[in-house]
C-alpha cells in the first residue's frame, strides 16, 4: 500500500523535476535572444586571417632548385616537380612544378622544409571551382599574389577574436588603429634583452 | 427549388456517385494498398452523406473512428507485414464461391427489403428537427438505449484491459518452452552465451 | 446579449438594395469568407515562416534572413516562388496517383479546420454545433495522407517516417480530444463560440488557463506532437530518416507538406488561445468598462473598436504560442520513438484522464466556477 504511494510520489516527483529543467533551458534560450549576433556577413564582411594562416601555397619558380625535399615531405608526394638535367651548365633546370589543391591538406610541411624558401603560406581560402581539375595549380598560377581582405573594397575586413583588445568581443565598428590585448612583439624585445644579463649575472 | 436545396441535390449525387466508385474500387482493385485507400474514401462520403441527413457529431464520429482509427489501422498491418505467397488453388473452390454468392445475394435481399419496406416520405418542415443533436444523442443514451451503450462500454473496456495485459508480457506466465531451443532458417548459428564464459573462464585459469 | 457586427446581414442587405434576389446574394456572399480565410492563413503562414527563421537566428546569435526585403520579411515568398517553379519530380517505380493524393490529404483538412476558428462573436465562418470536434476528428485525416505518401514514395525512409508519423498523431490524438473534452465539459457545448463566452466577464482572471492548468500543458504538448514540431518531430528526423515521408517530395508537392505543416502549426495555436487564453477577449473586461464609461454597447465606433481588438487579440495570442514553440524547439533535444510512445500513453493519457475525472468532480461541487 505505502509503496505504491512511494512509487507515485517518485514518479510525480521526477515529473516536476523534468518541467523545471526544461523551464530552465527555455530561460536560456530566451536569454540569448537578447545577445547580439556574432557571426560575419561573410561575402560582405571578412576575417582578416592570422599571421600564420596557412592558405594556399605560393611558389616562386626562379628561386626553386628542383631538390624535391617539398616531395618527400609531403604526406602524399604530392607536388609535382619536372625537371632535366642541362648539361651544359651541369645543374637541374625545371621544367614544371604544381600542386593540387584539392588533395593538398595544407599541412605545411612543405613550406618548413623548403631550403630556398620558394614556397610560402598566404591566406588565401576561397578556393571554390566547378570542377576538382581546375584546383590543380601549376607553376604560374602558383605564383600570383591573392588578394588582401583589407585593399578590398567590396568587403569589410573584421578582426579575428583574438586580435581584439581586451574586454572586446564584437569585431564590428572597433575604432581605427585599436590593437589587441598585451604587448606587440618589438615591446616585449627591449624587455628581454633588459632581462638577460640579469639572469646571466644570477647564474654566476 | 431555392440555393440549399440546389446545394443538397447536387452533393448527394456526387458523394453517391463517389462512394459507389470507391467502394467497387475497394472490391475490385488488384492492389490491397489502393483498395485500403479508397476504403478512407468510403467512409468519407458516408460521412458526407450523415451531414447531409444533419447528423453533423456522427458525421465528426465517423471521419474520427473510421477514417482516423480504422482505416489508418488497416493500412498499417497492410504496409508491416510484409508475406508473399505464391498463389494457389484453393480445394472446393467452386462451393465457397457458391456459398459466397448466397451471403451476398441474401444480404442484398435483406437491405431491398428493407428500403422497400421503410416509409422514406419525411415532411421535411416537421417539428422534429433537432437544435442541438448532442444533447439528443446524450438523452437517447442515458434512457432508451442505456444497456446497449452500457454493453459497448464493457465491451470496449475488456478490449482494452486485454490489450494492455497482452502488451505487458511480463503479466503472462512464461510458457514451458524454453526460448533458444526455437530453430528457424533465420536462427544465427551462434554459441550459447553459457558455454561462451564457461570456455573464457577456462582459458584465463 | 448584443451580436456586434453582423457583416453577412449587411452585405446580403447591401445586394439586396442593388436588386438582386436574396439566394443570389446569399451565393455571392458565401464563398467570400471562405476566400478570405485561406489568404489569411496563407498570409500567416508566411509571417510564421519568416518569425521561425528570425527567433532561430536570435537565438542562435545569428542574424536571419536580412536581405529579401526589410529585415529579410520577402524571404518566404522568396523561397514559395522558387518551390513553385521548381521542377516536380516523380520517382521511378512510385505510384504516381498516391503520391500526387498525399500531400492533398495533408493539406486540405487542416484548411477545412479553419472553419471553426473565431476571430470575434460573428467573425466565424461557420458555427456549427459540434466546433471543436469537426477539428479533432479532420485533424485525424492527415495520418492517411502521411501514410500515402510514405507508402507512393517507393522509398524506406518515407515509408518509416509515413508509419512513424502516423503512430505519432494517433497516440497523442486522445490525450489531446480528452483535455479538450474537460474544457467543453466545463462550457457545456462543443460550439468554438460558447467555448469563448463561457470565459469572457473577468478579463484575465475568467480565462480557462486557470481552471485547467494541467489540460493546458497536456493540450500543448499534444499538439506539438500533432504538428511534429521540434521536441517530437521524428517522422522527419534529418539523423536518423533524411526528411521521412518528404524525402522525395520535390516542388509544389513539398511546398505543400511545407505549407501544412505550418498552417496546422498555426491552427493549434489558434485553437489553444480560443480554449485556454480567452479567444477574441481583452485582459480586462471591455464591455464593463465601457458600461462605466458610459458608452452604450450598440454604438457604432465602440463595435468596429471591439471586433478589431478581436482580431487582434487572438492573433496576439496565437502568435504567442507559436512563439513559445519556436522557443521550444531550440531548448529541447528529440526524444526517441518509444520515449515518445511512452511519454503518450503511458505520461499523458492517464494524466489526462485524471484530470478529466478532476474537472467532472469539481464542476459537480462548484457548479459557479466550472460551469454548472
Amino acid at each position: 500500500m505505502f509503496n505504491i504511494l512511494k512509487q507515485v510520489q517518485d514518479y510525480a516527483s521526477e515529473s516536476w523535476q523534468a518541467a523545471k529543467y526544461i523551464g530552465q533551458g527555455l530561460s536560456v534560450t530566451f536569454d540569448h535572444m537578447q545577445r547580439r549576433p556574432v557571426t560575419v556577413q561573410y561575402p560582405y564582411e571578412k576575417l582578416i586571417p592570422s599571421e600564420r594562416y596557412r592558405g594556399r601555397i605560393h611558389f616562386e619558380f626562379d628561386k626553386c632548385i628542383a631538390c624535391e625535399v617539398c616531395v618527400r615531405v609531403c604526406p602524399i608526394n604530392l607536388p609535382v616537380v619536372d625537371w632535366e638535367f642541362d648539361k651544359t651548365a651541369k645543374k637541374k633546370k625545371l621544367n614544371h612544378y604544381s600542386i593540387d589543391f584539392g588533395v593538398c591538406i595544407f599541412c605545411g610541411n612543405c613550406v618548413e622544409y623548403c631550403p630556398t624558401n620558394c614556397l610560402s603560406m598566404t591566406e588565401e581560402y576561397e578556393l571554390a571551382s566547378y570542377d576538382r581539375h581546375e584546383l590543380n595549380y601549376d607553376n604560374v598560377a602558383l605564383g600570383r599574389l591573392p588578394y588582401k581582405v583589407t585593399q578590398d573594397p567590396m568587403v569589410t575586413a573584421l578582426k579575428e577574436f583574438a586580435y581584439l583588445p581586451q574586454g572586446v568581443v564584437d569585431p564590428h565598428g572597433l575604432p581605427k588603429g585599436s590593437q589587441r590585448a598585451g604587448q606587440r612583439p618589438e615591446d616585449i624585445l627591449p624587455e628581454i634583452e633588459a632581462a638577460k644579463p640579469k639572469a646571466e649575472s644570477t647564474e654566476e | 427549388m431555392n440555393l440549399a436545396e440546389g446545394v443538397q441535390i447536387v452533393s448527394f449525387g456526387i458523394l453517391g456517385v463517389m462512394m459507389i466508385v470507391t467502394a467497387l474500387g475497394v472490391v475490385l482493385l488488384p492492389k490491397i494498398v489502393h483498395s485500403a485507400f479508397l476504403l478512407a474514401g468510403v467512409f468519407i462520403s458516408i460521412s458526407g452523406l450523415y451531414i447531409l441527413l444533419n447528423a453533423d457529431f456522427v458525421a465528426a464520429a465517423q471521419i474520427l473512428v473510421y477514417v482516423g482509427a480504422v482505416n489508418v489501422l488497416i493500412l498499417f498491418a497492410i504496409m508491416l507485414v510484409n508475406k508473399q505467397e505464391d498463389y494457389s488453388e484453393l480445394p472446393g473452390r467452386r462451393l465457397r464461391q457458391v456459398s459466397t454468392a448466397v451471403v451476398c445475394f441474401g444480404l442484398f435481399a435483406l437491405l431491398g427489403t428493407m428500403v422497400l419496406a421503410t416509409p422514406w416520405s419525411l415532411n421535411t418542415t416537421s417539428p422534429a428537427v433537432i437544435d442541438n443533436t448532442i444533447v439528443a444523442l446524450g438523452e437517447h443514451f442515458f434512457s432508451d438505449y442505456l444497456l446497449p451503450f452500457e454493453l459497448a462500454s464493457v465491451l470496449l473496456l475488456m478490449a482494452m484491459v486485454g490489450s494492455i495485459i497482452l502488451a505487458r508480457r511480463d503479466l503472462i506466465p512464461e510458457s514451458s518452452s524454453t526460448p533458444g531451443t526455437v530453430t528457424t532458417k533465420l536462427t544465427l548459428p551462434e554459441r550459447p552465451r553459457e558455454l561462451a564464459s564457461l570456455s573464457g573462464d577456462s582459458d584465463r585459469q | 446579449m448584443n451580436s456586434g457586427i453582423d457583416l453577412q446581414g449587411s452585405f446580403v442587405q447591401t445586394l439586396k438594395d442593388f436588386g438582386l434576389s436574396a439566394g443570389l446574394a446569399k451565393a455571392i456572399w458565401l464563398p467570400l469568407p471562405m476566400l478570405l480565410m485561406i489568404i489569411g492563413a496563407t498570409i500567416g503562414v508566411l509571417v510564421v515562416v519568416w518569425l521561425e527563421r528570425k527567433i532561430s537566428a536570435a537565438a542562435q546569435q545569428r542574424i536571419g534572413p536580412e536581405y529579401a526585403g526589410p529585415l529579410g520579411v520577402l524571404q518566404p515568398v522568396a523561397d514559395g516562388i522558387k518551390l513553385v517553379f521548381k521542377e516536380d519530380v516523380i520517382p521511378a517505380k512510385a505510384d504516381p496517383w498516391l503520391f500526387t493524393l498525399g500531400p492533398i490529404l495533408v493539406v486540405i483538412p487542416v484548411f477545412l479546420s479553419y472553419l471553426i476558428v473565431p476571430f470575434g462573436q460573428n467573425l466565424i465562418i461557420s458555427d456549427i454545433n459540434v466546433g471543436i470536434f469537426i477539428w479533432i476528428s479532420l485533424s485525424s485525416i492527415a495520418p492517411i495522407g502521411l501514410l500515402m505518401a510514405g507508402y507512393a514514395s517507393n522509398n524506406k525512409y518515407s515509408l518509416l517516417g509515413g508509419l512513424r508519423a502516423a503512430a505519432q498523431s494517433i497516440s497523442y490524438e486522445i490525450p489531446l480530444a480528452l483535455s479538450v473534452l474537460a474544457i467543453v465539459m466545463m462550457s457545456n457545448s462543443l460550439s468554438t463560440i460558447d467555448i469563448v463566452e463561457q470565459q469572457a466577464g473577468y478579463g484575465i482572471l475568467g480565462w480557462n488557463i486557470w481552471r485547467q492548468p494541467v489540460g493546458f500543458i497536456i493540450f500543448w504538448i499534444a499538439a506539438l506532437a500533432e504538428c511534429e514540431r521540434l521536441p517530437f518531430d521524428l517522422p522527419e528526423a534529418e539523423e536518423e530518416l533524411v526528411a521521412g515521408y518528404q524525402t522525395e517530395y520535390s516542388g509544389m508537392k513539398f511546398a505543400l507538406f511545407y505549407l501544412g505543416s505550418y498552417v496546422n502549426l498555426v491552427l493549434s495555436a489558434l485553437v489553444f488561445a480560443i480554449l485556454y487564453l480567452g479567444g477574441w477577449e481583452f485582459f480586462i473586461p471591455l464591455d464593463r468598462l465601457a458600461d462605466w464609461i458610459g458608452v452604450a454597447e450598440t454604438t457604432p465606433w465602440l463595435q468596429v473598436l471591439t471586433a478589431s481588438l478581436g482580431i487582434i487579440m487572438t492573433l496576439v495570442k496565437a502568435y504567442f504560442l507559436v512563439f513559445i514553440a519556436i522557443l521550444l524547439r531550440w531548448t529541447v533535444p528529440r526524444v526517441r520513438i518509444d520515449q515518445l510512445l511512452d511519454l503518450g500513453w503511458k505520461f499523458l493519457l492517464p494524466v489526462s484522464l485524471a484530470n478529466l475525472l478532476i474537472t467532472a468532480a469539481l464542476k459537480l461541487s462548484f457548479p459557479l466556477a466550472f460551469g454548472g
